[in-house]
């Protein structure tokens, strides 16, 4: 008898907290979001997530928006694309929220007809695909920074300013994966290097976290790049390749994108990381003369007080949320409701919104992507600015 | 109460329902199955959608494995193949689903048939090693042959369209998915009780006794991989139009491994062994996400904590399943209605 007493008790207070939990949704701007927190996108999901709800959370103490509150509401998907889309769907039904993020390329390629057609969501997610920054085919979806090949373009751009031998063509390396992280902007690489007159002299691929790299190392010296851009990797086999040009007396210097960006490979890479360069769309956690890093440092100072770093991945979910905010503030300015289709028609009238230092000057132009990137050069363990804010259109 | 079960004629004991109770709750299960999709919204018809799509995989496997007791390790790939077949038939050559459908199966059969050929020399785990190849192989052509399979970026798949009526939300796919769940598992039931199905189970108890009796061992293991290697085809066909873009990505070994557990857990050489398991696969990792739902205002740490553990309790379920009832769900469910037989009256 005591057992089904406790056991009413329990169901009652459960009912009780639940129907809390509602009356306290009832008048807040609603974000859901599929997270990959665990599985094989992890190290970054988790930190995507955090990123994020802090994002929100922090807007939410400067007032919110039109007087509203967000609500970030996550399920962790497990980098698995059917449970992505179940939790997608779920969410639909259960909140229709007017944002939403997606946990993967996948994810968004497989909703895109129905998010257009059905669901009227504004979409952000982790990928920096070109084929989810395309407005006439996605216009609901937005890359929280610039695609892969913008990223190449920033990049190609910097070599072409600061050719290694004064009057001749730069030659470049690029070095990936064999997955689509990899190869997907391989092709606008090649004709952008065309097009700044830099010689592409080697086309290395491997496969994922590949242990093997002497014919592609052996390649590289038969090439003797200038630079060497790695894609689709995020830690092996970029050490081992560094090494190995080292030993075979090659003065490359090799550069990354955004996930080859991080403390982690710099970490791995040890003494052989000083030099190593790339682009990031963002300030790093240490860059502490950017005013919103000042802000975020606050932040998780009196939230998580046990925090000392935050990778990119990090900055990476917080600037989302800035898009969310952002795009969020413009709709309530002109007095319209918070929908999915009153944000999406925002997104290319963003034109030169200033960050503050942390992610540049952000205009959607030609894509529904940032196309604009900072290059960073490691010294003593920290990415430092090699160059100013790098825009491509 | 159920008190006896007399058969007169041979027909009624052949009969796959053979009493009026397991008829009536036949019905009311088809009856139930025709009612849930007014009742139940987006999420709910998804998910019924995609069991859908695995209780027919598994089904398929549980021929194979669980009947004539070949193990295979490459089921997803042909899984991938019907998958394949449809995004390629439809993007390619616009073909209807009406079409994709069972020519998917035929071309997962076919090269189920090509990948049974070494069941001739070999057997048990030697043969599981020359399926768990036939899988790499496969996942390395739909990732290299870009100019049939779109490489790694897979191919996007239209919705389907039957009569003129697109198949573009789950409640409309929910009315091809589960008649067609329903047609296969019958026809699966109905495999086993003609020569070919006992011919499979003679191979799996004991091959050098089937041999003897004047089955020919090679003929009828490749007619399992073939009939198996059709349900997967079939699968993959549903499943390319539920999730509507095929990648590589989706027929992972561990895809593989997943069927072959749902067949197991579920209870092996059962055909509702295999759906009470495709269920399980499927259904279970979705509830635990709801549960830990209930704790999303936690703090970071302590999430960082329990959302690894939803797998490791999933993972812990399976071998519970294993360890107290090595015989699977299909044993458990046998149980339960052997309880109600005789229910109230116990003794």
């Amino acid at each position: 008898m005591k057992g089904r007493v406790l056991i009413i008790g329990l169901v009652a207070a459960l009912c009780l907290l639940l129907a809390a939990g509602a009356a306290f949704a009832a008048d807040t701007i609603k974000v859901t979001a599929q997270q990959p927190i665990t599985g094989r996108f992890a190290f970054a999901g988790k930190h995507i997530h955090q990123g994020l709800a802090d994002s929100l959370a922090y807007a939410n103490e400067k007032g919110g928006v039109g007087g509203k509150k967000f609500e970030y509401i996550y399920e962790d998907s497990g980098y698995d694309l059917k449970r992505a889309v179940a939790s997608f769907k779920k969410m639909m039904a259960k909140y229709n929220p007017p944002m939403d993020y997606g946990e993967s390329t996948g994810q968004g390629k497989a909703l895109a007809p129905e998010i257009n057609s059905r669901y009227h969501v504004l979409y952000g997610s982790t990928s920096f695909s070109q084929e989810l920054a395309d407005r006439k085919k996605n216009p609901y979806m937005f890359v929280s920074g610039p695609t892969y090949a913008q990223q190449f373009g920033i990049l190609l751009k910097y070599i072409a300013a600061h050719p290694k031998k004064k009057g001749q063509k730069p030659k470049v390396a690029f070095f990936y994966s064999d997955t689509e992280f990899g190869r997907d902007p391989i092709p606008y690489a090649r004709e952008m290097a065309k097009k700044l007159g830099i010689d592409v002299v080697a086309e290395e691929v491997t496969a994922v976290g590949a242990v093997d790299i002497t014919s592609q190392l052996l390649d590289m010296v038969k090439a003797k790049p200038d630079y060497c851009i790695f894609q689709g990797y995020v830690v092996p086999p970029i050490p081992a390749v560094i090494r190995g040009a080292r030993d075979y007396g090659l003065d490359t210097t090799f550069m990354g994108s955004f996930w080859a960006m991080s403390k982690m490979l710099l970490g791995k890479l040890g003494k052989d990381g000083e030099g190593y360069m790339g682009v990031n769309p963002y300030a790093y956690w240490y860059h502490d003369d950017v005013p919103m890093i000042k802000d975020i440092k606050a932040f998780n100072k009196k939230h998580h007080p046990d925090v000392d770093y935050r990778p990119n991945s990090y900055m990476q979910g917080w600037f989302t949320g800035m898009v969310f905010v952002k795009l969020s503030e413009m709709v309530s300015a002109k007095g319209l409701p918070i929908t999915g289709e009153n944000l999406m028609k925002m997104i290319p009238q963003v034109k030169d919104w200033d960050t503050g230092a942390f992610a540049g000057k952000i205009s959607f132009k030609h894509s529904n992507a940032t196309a604009v990137g900072k290059v960073y050069k490691a010294k003593g363990g920290k990415f430092e600015p090699a160059s100013d804010w790098i825009y491509l259109d | 109460m159920h008190v006896g079960n007399f058969k007169e004629t041979y027909a009624a004991d052949e009969a796959v329902f053979s009493t009026p109770t397991s008829r009536f709750w036949l019905g009311v299960l088809l009856a139930a199955l025709a009612v849930f999709p007014f009742m139940a919204g987006d999420y709910l018809l998804y998910m019924a959608d995609l069991t859908g799509v695995a209780v027919i995989g598994a089904v398929g496997l549980n021929i194979l494995t669980g009947a004539a007791g070949q193990i295979s390790l490459g089921h997803a790939a042909f899984v991938g193949i019907g998958a394949y077949t449809t995004a390629i038939l439809t993007s390619h050559l616009g073909l209807p689903f009406i079409l994709c459908l069972p020519l998917s199966g035929i071309s997962a059969a076919l090269f189920g048939v090509m990948v049974g050929a070494p069941s001739m020399r070999m057997k048990g785990l030697y043969l599981c090693i020359a399926t768990l190849a036939a899988q790499m192989i496969f996942t390395f052509l739909f990732v290299h042959w870009e100019s049939l399979t779109g490489g790694i970026r897979g191919i996007n798949v239209a919705p389907a369209e039957i009569f003129g009526l697109k198949l573009n939300t789950e409640f409309r796919l929910y009315f091809v998915t589960m008649p067609l769940v329903v047609i296969m598992v019958a026809g699966a039931r109905n495999l086993f009780r003609t020569r070919v199905g006992r011919a499979f189970i003679a191979i799996r108890d004991r091959d050098i006794s089937a041999e003897l009796m004047g089955i020919n061992l090679f003929r009828y293991k490749l007619y399992a991989f073939a009939a198996s290697s059709f349900y997967a085809g079939v699968a993959g066909c549903l499943s390319a139009y539920l999730v509507k873009v095929v990648t590589p990505e989706h027929f992972p070994l561990h895809e593989s491994v997943r069927y072959l557990a749902m067949i197991i857990v579920g209870g092996l050489g059962s055909i509702l062994g295999a759906i009470f398991g495709a269920i399980f696969m499927t259904m279970v990792p979705e509830i635990l996400q709801s549960c830990l739902g209930l704790f999303q205002g936690m703090s970071e740490r302590v999430m960082s904590f329990l959302f690894p553990l939803q797998t490791v309790v999933f993972g812990l379920l399976i071998v519970l399943f294993l360890v107290f009832e090595p015989h699977g769900l299909a044993e458990m469910w046998r149980r339960l209605k052997d309880y109600f037989r005789l229910w109230p009256f116990e003794y």
